[in-house]
């Protein structure tokens, strides 16, 4: 089989750095390069008298690879075991640092996740992303630890919502949502597929709640389960039977009585809810009930998530009301993603050329060098280089998941793992970010963007995995 | 762990997953930035937002001397995009100290302007090229500046000739493609005439800007701009010190003043009294002085000088015995008689005390009013024609050939026409009529009307012996070789070149040996002139002097007209003589006569009651 393949051929090399994976540490380097370049070009000014000054985005950010090529060098000659063993108090020194931060962190933007050293800002929560995934790794690998059992289940759903609730009480809830990525890593590790379907099935819900009358949303969970349940059952005449029964109903209410049209929907419903749940479980065709449970859940999700909505902060509300499109504002939150699309759209194939995108040069682009570092990708290297530059991204997620698979071990395979669903994460939302995908998060390009703490974290990040990898042989993993 | 291994299953699930994203992603950067072709557009107006216009420098006028009439010089607009301007606002009162604006009317306009956050507003304009400096310096971001030009008058002459700037009107935007809103255009005078030989032709820039607003260079390097013209230099016929001077005599004097080269036909001085000065028409106070003027019921914007109808008065009896002498119902040497005035029927039509009889050359020195009702009525009760409406008609056509009744086709735009009544006229007036209702045309009175331009115009004429070059303002243009072909044909009158031997001779007596105009005399010069006095419904008579100098090779013919004056002689000739000595003899050796000119105040009491009716009415409006 490949993979025992692979792992056999690494043989018993004691030698540390023969082992480790070149081919991750170039795809590294190839993104923190790109990313150097596109810092130049989106901070370049061609009548600066010092192009070496530090006072330069581009110095700045080369001086802190420098710090991340130490850091590097560091992980990658600790032992294998130290790791394992530093999860835990990392972890509670990351749990410390976030609520130090809440008490006397530096707001940016309206989230207090920042300290501030000297004008250096560090956001504890990008430490906090490696503890925890040392830490899922350390949980989820102990000997007796059963992702099935649910008290094993809730050991990791702990370990994750502590950090996380900190983090949406800093008011940085886009960056807390980084730890949903580990869904990725606990469905590797074989938690049930039942879990997704319907956190899929929410945030659908979520977003079309938005889009759509509440009116249209059950109508249409409706027509399209009552297909799923054609598709098993095939009773067809039953169906449309049922369905023409329960249209009459409702349009008969809405009609006829004081009812508005959303009262009558949800009443028909409960109640044919109620009658099929009954003779589902009268006649075992318990397949049925999938399918209601779910309708059952829409019928209560759409009018809470409307009333949480309310709840929501006024930047939070306008932030998904233009991610959905229902709210226009161009100079307010939309200026940055139409300007972002603009500015990757105007790329086209090829791209403006390096230093010579208008839209990046001219500041059309907010927070160019940092969020929305990709723009400059998109419009001076155009679909070429955004296609390379994804490419790189999906090759280095698929090495770190290959990577995990080879370790060989939980431990190092939960770690790989979890490297790869927080790049994905990042990935996706950044990239979507900038081309209305997504909405916008304060959500840094890995590797990419500037700043010293997020380049210094993913560095680490990646570096123990390679470590993690280098010695999938060492025996002393559990020597502790 | 197998192929079939559940572990290895999940992770080809999740490889599947990123393949999805990367998909997802890749699939709509692909849309963005290879099919959706709007944001080209949409980057290309990010940092162009407009192509801008460039205003072209406005031609200059020259005056017959080479001296500015008319310059221009470089202001700037000042122009908001109040959607550009930033939230946390502006210095507000350091803006209005640099745009040297009070600070309440900047904030009314910039309150005006938010009405159309994203359209350019005018703020202000003339800001002169220091302030801009300091403006830029501001980085008001909302505010830009616009090039312009405004006018600038060296000798502070001319208003209502050369006439004014102004921007277009909404109409004007309409009617003519080249103009948008915003733009200058040239209103009445010289500026209105030759509006599109000024203007100049407007560029087009595409400029570079960054999110902040502030300049980044061009697009293309340039390669798209269009520069802008400068406007043609245009070379006036006016004498500027002349025309200076001549508005000096007629402050206090309601009237006109034209002088004429006659070789030529080029307006030497054309004085339109009131006048006022041109500069009141450029720059921030313009709409006031404007409005000012435009309640001033002497009414300086009106150029009596081409436009105003006065009855020519005594000056008329020239061509009465030109037309006599051509159509042979006079001859020189006829003697009329005057007893202190013509009677006819019941009527008398006076006269002042002079010898008589006289022949024709004393009767055009004394300007005998009986003399030439006889003339007159010879003309048009000549029996070759049979009656007297059809002699009427062929002493119209003769009139007409003077210039008279008829624009005479000079480069001003709104000239007037004047008015010479035809038969059909005192049909309607009179329904029957005879040769004591059309008698006061004999001395120019009764219904005729003439502009200050056709008596110059006249005056030329004679000086001519019989012929005239269409009367013009500007005698070269930058850039062409000639001006249009009617100002250089010759405009023959009906009356031959022989039969002005004697009027000339009549007018050369009136200054020289005997007669009304003795006041014109200047030594050494032959002046031949003719006065007028002509009686008016509003008050004291008008004192108007037609005049040329010398009698033969004449230089300048002039005609001067003062509303309510008095006797011919006594304003309109002093006038016109210091004119013809400043322009013959390149001095003023009466500087007497010129105070004396100058202290002469005509009694304006008309003018005056219907400017305190026209306040009192205003002031009730108000």
């Amino acid at each position: 089989m490949k993979h025992y393949h692979d792992i056999s051929s690494r043989g018993n090399n004691m030698s540390l750095f023969g082992n480790i994976d070149i081919f991750t540490l170039g795809l590294y380097a190839a993104l923190v390069l790109i990313g150097l370049l596109s810092i130049t070009s989106a901070s370049y000014d061609s009548e600066a008298s010092n192009i070496f000054s530090m006072s330069h985005n581009y110095m700045k950010q080369l001086m802190w690879i420098g710090i991340s090529s130490v850091a590097a060098v560091v992980i990658l000659l600790l032992e294998r075991r130290y790791f394992h063993m530093f999860a835990y108090p990392a972890y509670v020194l990351g749990i410390l640092m976030l609520l130090a931060c809440l008490a006397v962190g530096r707001e940016v933007n309206g989230a207090k996740a920042w300290f501030e050293f000297g004008g250096i800002r560090v956001q504890p929560v990008e430490f906090v992303k490696i503890a925890t995934a040392l830490t899922m790794a350390r949980v989820m690998s102990a000997y007796s630890f059963n992702i099935k059992r649910v008290s094993d289940l809730a050991k990791i759903v702990a370990v994750l919502f502590v950090p996380l609730a900190i983090i949406i009480l800093q008011n940085d809830t886009g960056s807390g949502l980084v730890l949903g990525a580990f869904l990725f890593v606990m469905y590797r590790e074989g938690l049930t597929k039942y879990l997704y379907f319907p956190a899929i099935f929410t945030v659908a819900l979520f977003i079309s709640s938005f889009i759509f009358t509440p009116e249209a949303i059950f109508i249409t969970l409706l027509i399209l389960f009552s297909g799923y349940t054609l598709l098993k059952t095939g009773a067809l005449l039953g169906h449309v039977r049922l369905l023409a029964a329960m249209f009459a109903a409702m349009l008969i209410l809405t009609v006829a009585t004081p009812l508005s049209g959303y009262q009558s929907i949800m009443i028909v419903c409960s109640i044919t809810a109620v009658v099929l749940a009954v003779m589902a479980i009268k006649t075992r065709t318990l397949m049925l009930l999938w399918p209601l449970l779910m309708y059952v859940y829409a019928m209560l999700f759409v009018p809470t998530c409307d009333f949480l909505f309310t709840k929501l902060e006024p930047h939070q509300q306008n932030r998904i009301l233009t991610f959905v499109g229902l709210k226009s504002d161009p100079r307010g939150i939309d200026y940055n993603v139409i300007q972002s699309k603009i500015a990757i759209g105007s790329g086209n194939l090829f791209g403006k050329g390096y230093l010579q995108g208008t839209q990046i040069r001219y500041d059309y682009v907010p927070e160019k060098h940092t969020d929305f570092i990709f723009c400059t990708v998109g419009e001076e290297w155009g679909f070429f280089g955004t296609l390379v530059v994804i490419s790189l991204y999906v090759a280095l997620i698929f090495r770190l998941m290959r990577m995990g698979e080879r370790i060989g071990e939980t431990f190092g395979r939960v770690y790989c793992y979890s490297v790869a669903a927080i790049l994905l994460f990042h990935v996706w939302v950044n990239v979507g970010m900038t081309i209305g995908l997504m909405p916008v998060m304060g959500i840094p390009l890995p590797l990419m963007s500037y700043g010293g703490s997020s380049l210094v974290a993913f560095t680490i990040l990646i570096m123990i995995a390679i470590r993690l990898d280098a010695s999938t042989t060492d025996d002393n993993i559990y020597a502790l | 762990m197998t192929r079939f291994d559940r572990g290895y299953q999940r992770f080809l699930h999740l490889r599947l997953v990123v393949l999805l994203a990367a998909v997802v992603i890749l699939g709509r950067l692909f849309y963005v930035q290879l099919i959706d072709d709007r944001y080209d557009d949409m980057a290309t107006a990010n940092i162009i937002r407009r192509p801008e216009v460039e205003f072209p420098m406005r031609g200059e006028v020259l005056d017959r001397n080479g001296e500015y009439l008319v310059r221009s010089r470089v202001c700037y607009d000042v122009m908001v995009v109040t959607a550009n301007i930033p939230k946390e606002g502006f210095d507000t009162l350091r803006l209005a100290q640099i745009l040297s604006m009070d600070i309440n009317k900047l904030r009314s306009q910039i309150k005006k302007a938010r009405k159309a956050p994203r359209a350019p507003f005018l703020v202000t304009g003339y800001l002169s090229q220091e302030a801009k400096l300091v403006f830029d310096e501001g980085h008001f971001d909302g505010f830009y500046t616009r090039f312009r030009t405004a006018r600038e008058y060296p000798r502070k002459i001319g208003g209502n000739l050369l006439g004014y700037v102004s921007e277009v009107t909404a109409e004007q935007v309409k009617k003519w493609e080249y103009y948008e809103a915003g733009d200058y255009i040239g209103v009445g005078g010289v500026e209105s005439a030759y509006e599109s030989e000024l203007r100049g032709e407007k560029g087009v820039s595409y400029r570079i800007y960054d999110t902040h607003g502030a300049l980044k260079g061009s697009y293309f390097d340039g390669a798209l701009d269009v520069l802008p013209v400068k406007g043609s230099q245009l070379v006036s016929t006016i004498d500027g010190r002349l025309q200076e001077f001549a508005e000096e005599l007629m402050v206090g004097k309601v009237g006109a003043v034209v002088a004429l080269e006659p070789s030529t036909g080029e307006i030497l001085v054309m004085v339109s009294s009131p006048t006022y000065n041109p500069d009141l028409m450029v720059g921030r106070e313009r709409n006031n002085n404007y409005a000012k003027m435009l309640h001033d019921q002497r009414n300086p914007q009106f150029n009596r000088a081409v436009k105003a109808k006065y009855p020519p008065g005594s000056t008329f009896k020239l061509v009465q015995g030109l037309i006599g002498l051509q159509e042979g119902v006079l001859r020189p040497r006829d003697m009329h008689p005057c007893s202190e005035g013509y009677s006819y029927g019941s009527r008398k039509m006076k006269c002042h005390a002079h010898r008589s009889p006289v022949d024709l050359r004393d009767a055009v020195a004394t300007s005998c009013n009986a003399y030439f009702c006889y003339v007159f009525k010879d003309i048009i009760t000549n029996p070759k024609y049979g009656a007297i409406r059809e002699g009427v008609k062929v002493w119209n056509e003769y009139v007409y050939s003077f210039g008279f009744g008829r624009k005479l086709g000079s480069d001003f735009y709104g000239e007037g026409t004047g008015f010479v009544p035809t038969p059909e006229f005192y049909d309607r007036k009179y329904g029957r009529w005879n040769y004591g209702s059309v008698l006061s045309c004999a001395i120019g009175q009764g219904e005729m009307g003439c502009t200050p331009l056709q008596m110059a115009n006249l005056a030329a004429i004679v000086a001519n012996r019989g012929y005239y070059y269409i009367p013009h303002i500007i005698k070269g243009i930058e850039g062409r070789d000639s001006l249009d072909a009617r100002f250089y044909e010759r405009q023959y009158t009906m009356v031959d070149s022989i039969h002005y031997v004697p009027i000339v001779e009549g007018m050369w007596r009136s200054v020289n040996v005997w007669g009304t105009s003795g006041g014109a005399r200047l030594d050494g010069w032959d002046v031949c002139g003719k006065t007028g006095t002509a009686q008016n419904p509003n008050g004291k008579d008008h004192s108007t002097f037609l005049s040329f100098a010398p009698k033969d090779n004449p230089k300048i013919a002039i005609s001067v007209y003062v509303e309510h004056g008095g006797f011919g002689s006594a304003i309109a000739v002093p006038i016109a003589s210091l004119i013809e000595e400043l322009y013959l003899t390149d001095t003023i050796k009466r500087p007497q006569l010129v105070e004396q000119v100058l202290n002469m105040k005509p009694n304006y009491s008309h003018y005056d009651k219907m400017q305190k009716k026209y306040d009192a009415a205003r002031a009730a409006k108000k």
